[in-house]
């Protein structure tokens, strides 16, 4: 991955954000140790605190755990955790974003709806 | 991160050995300033001739006095040259505060000296040598050869020269706390020659009795005391006036 | 524990006042960046620091000690520039051996790999390298010497991007390896901000911002939107800096304080944005003259 630098999102929430996506693809698994800060900061080259703030912002949401003196463990149910929060959260922006911009372009629920139902299935039809 | 703990003679001692290194152009200088002095010195430093009808004696005399003198003038410009910022900064560059860097020049001089004062007594020995093996003389006559009077003489040379650094050094110390002493300093020793020479007023200082205070002491241990002293007096003046002055 | 501590300190220079009433603290093993305009004072603040100058009043201690012709502060940091001075009679190598003299912590290793990657010739001499070249010679120094306290004011001088960003990631790798306080001083912010972890923004001599980076970035937000709407809605708040935009709409930044004071407003009229940490710097150090275009309006 490489950071956007371009400000429209703090170094530390993109860590954060990453991190997450390592955790869905399974590429770290339940009770696998992560990152350490320093580990993080020498991938992204960034300064480490901003590494820790990353790894704090899921520990805080009990996505990681301490283990003293080993480190941060992704927890058990690390991934139900991330799904249900990016729902209520990233989801639910973009969803609300869509809807404004379809408000200004005077695009009705209906062809909206359609819309999604549309790129929904161009997707099934090409699997990534 | 450890912090270093501080030793200053050992600071000093560091910065005395990379000067040795950076301040190679210092020998190289030397070694010019008395190749020439050799070459100004081959017709004869002296000479002396007489006749009474009959015979005719003529000497040429063969010693290091300019090779010496060239010396003095090599230590005094030398000393005004590492006061300056180019050097100065170089020293700051690593660690350093004025006083070790002070006292590592002093250590430099001190070292240059001594060299530039046994390479010039030697060059006295090269030019007999010289003389001997290149000129067609009757006779020579070689005098200072015992070992205690070469000893002498190599000190008080060592001695004149380190004055002459100290000198140097304190001059160029004043011209880095203001470059008014670049017209201060020679407006001073010209107007007092001036005065000197004419009669009527008494110079500020007399030159002649400070040159006669050193070159008349007949005891070596008496005038190494003097030199020392003076060249004490002069060193701790430049720390002492530069201690407070910034760097870069 | 802190290893610069800065109260009212103050320099000046006859009438002029390079630096006015001071005070912070840096604490250990944080990276730093201290950001100013030309002429801001940065040079002066960490000349002070090092013991190159000496402060005219108010009162300063580097690793607890008075810093000026001290021989502890001086051993234990190095500061680089690009007037940094080697002698000319030694060769770049040498230099590297006289460095490791002086400097407990040098790496020989590290400054020998470095000297490679980056193409140097033993026997070349500083100066007669070309001002990248320099700059990047006297990094090395900086970085292999380990020094406690690291200081480097505008080392990227001359480099090229790529020397630039290798700068950068070699600086941040071997702080991790080696945890020390550093402070870089640039005025471009962009191409160090992700390795820093405090800001301090000095604005005239004096401290106008100190505080962890992240931070810099929620400090302001851009607001865009219908002109009168932006006029109307900003009237009571601090703004950083405004633009109109030729369709009858503005831009405007203002703090992240007002920005919440103002959150119960109407807000969804206006698009927000975040505003980037250099941007928040060039606001924060504006002219009072007003920006550029100022200058062009001569109506």
């Amino acid at each position: 991955m490489i950071l956007h630098g371009d400000g429209t999102k703090p170094i530390y929430i993109q860590i954060a954000e990453w991190l997450e996506t390592q955790i869905l693809s399974e590429s770290i698994k339940s009770d696998e140790k992560i990152y350490s800060q320093y580990q993080l900061a020498d991938m992204f080259t960034i300064n480490p605190a901003t590494a820790a703030k990353g790894l704090n912002i899921l520990a805080n949401d009990s996505i990681l755990y301490k283990k003293r003196g080993l480190g941060m463990f992704v927890a058990s149910n690390a991934k139900t955790l991330i799904v249900s929060k990016r729902k209520s959260q990233t989801l639910k922006q973009l969803v609300a974003d869509l809807v404004q911009e379809a408000n200004r372009l005077d695009v009705g629920e209906e062809e909206l709806i359609e819309m999604i139902k549309a790129e929904s299935n161009r997707n099934k039809g090409e699997p990534e | 991160m450890y912090l270093t703990e501080v030793n200053t003679l050992q600071i000093i001692r560091k910065q005395y050995q990379f000067k040795l290194k950076a301040y190679v152009g210092a020998f190289t200088s030397l070694l010019v300033m008395q190749v020439t002095a050799i070459l100004f010195s081959l017709g004869g430093t002296g000479g002396m001739s007489s006749s009474d009808g009959y015979l005719y004696i003529s000497g040429t005399q063969y010693n290091g006095s300019i090779v010496i003198a060239f010396t003095m003038l090599w230590a005094f410009i030398s000393s005004i040259l590492i006061t300056t910022k180019a050097y100065r900064n170089d020293d700051f560059t690593f660690v350093t505060n004025r006083f070790t860097s002070h006292v590592s020049n002093i250590y430099f001089l001190l070292a240059a000296s001594i060299f530039g004062g046994i390479t010039a007594m030697l060059s006295g020995y090269l030019l007999k040598l010289i003389a001997y093996l290149f000129y067609n003389y009757d006779a020579i006559l070689v005098t200072e050869h015992a070992i205690s009077s070469i000893l002498v003489g190599a000190t008080s040379t060592i001695f004149y020269i380190l004055l002459f650094s100290a000198l140097g050094y304190v001059i160029g110390v004043l011209v880095q706390l203001s470059k008014l002493f670049i017209i201060l300093i020679p407006a001073f020793v010209i107007g007092n020659l001036f005065l000197q020479a004419g009669e009527r007023v008494s110079p500020l200082v007399d030159f002649n009795k400070v040159v006669h205070f050193y070159i008349s002491e007949s005891s070596i241990l008496l005038f190494m005391v003097k030199v020392s002293v003076t060249i004490l007096v002069l060193f701790s003046l430049s720390i002492f006036i530069t201690n407070r002055m910034e760097v870069k | 524990m802190s290893v610069i501590k800065c109260e009212k300190l103050t320099k000046s220079y006859g009438e002029n006042k390079a630096l006015h009433e001071l005070s912070l603290t840096v604490e250990e093993n944080k990276i730093t960046g201290l950001i100013g305009r030309n002429g801001a004072g940065k040079t002066t603040l960490l000349k002070i620091i090092a013991g190159y100058l000496r402060k005219s009043s108010g009162n300063i201690e580097v690793f607890s000690e008075q810093p000026f012709n001290n021989l502890k502060v001086s051993s234990n940091m190095i500061f680089v520039d690009d007037q940094m001075n080697f002698p000319t009679a030694l060769h770049l190598k040498e230099l590297l051996y006289v460095a490791k003299d002086f400097y407990p912590n040098w790496d020989m290793d590290l400054a020998e790999r470095l000297f490679d990657y980056f193409s140097f010739h033993p026997n070349e001499r500083h100066h007669r390298l070309s001002k990248g070249m320099k700059s990047t010679f006297n990094m090395i120094v900086g970085l292999a010497s380990r020094c406690p306290l690291t200081i480097f004011d505008e080392p990227t001088t001359g480099m090229d991007a790529s020397v630039r960003k290798d700068f950068y990631r070699a600086l941040l790798k071997d702080y991790i390896a080696f945890p020390r306080t550093i402070i870089l001083s640039s005025h471009l912010l962009n191409e160090m901000e992700d390795i820093l972890e405090d800001i301090l923004l000095i604005r005239k001599g004096e401290k106008y911002l100190h505080m962890p980076i992240s931070d810099v970035k929620a400090y302001a937000f851009g607001i865009r939107g219908e002109s009168s709407a932006i006029k109307e809605w900003s009237s009571d708040k601090e703004i950083l800096h405004q633009k109109q935009i030729g369709d009858g709409s503005s831009y405007i930044v203002v703090t992240n304080t007002s920005y919440k004071l103002a959150k119960s407003a109407k807000l969804e009229q206006f698009t927000i944005s975040p505003v980037a940490a250099e941007d928040v710097c060039i606001y924060l150090t504006r002219n009072e003259k007003g920006d550029i275009d100022h200058v062009f309006n001569r109506g």
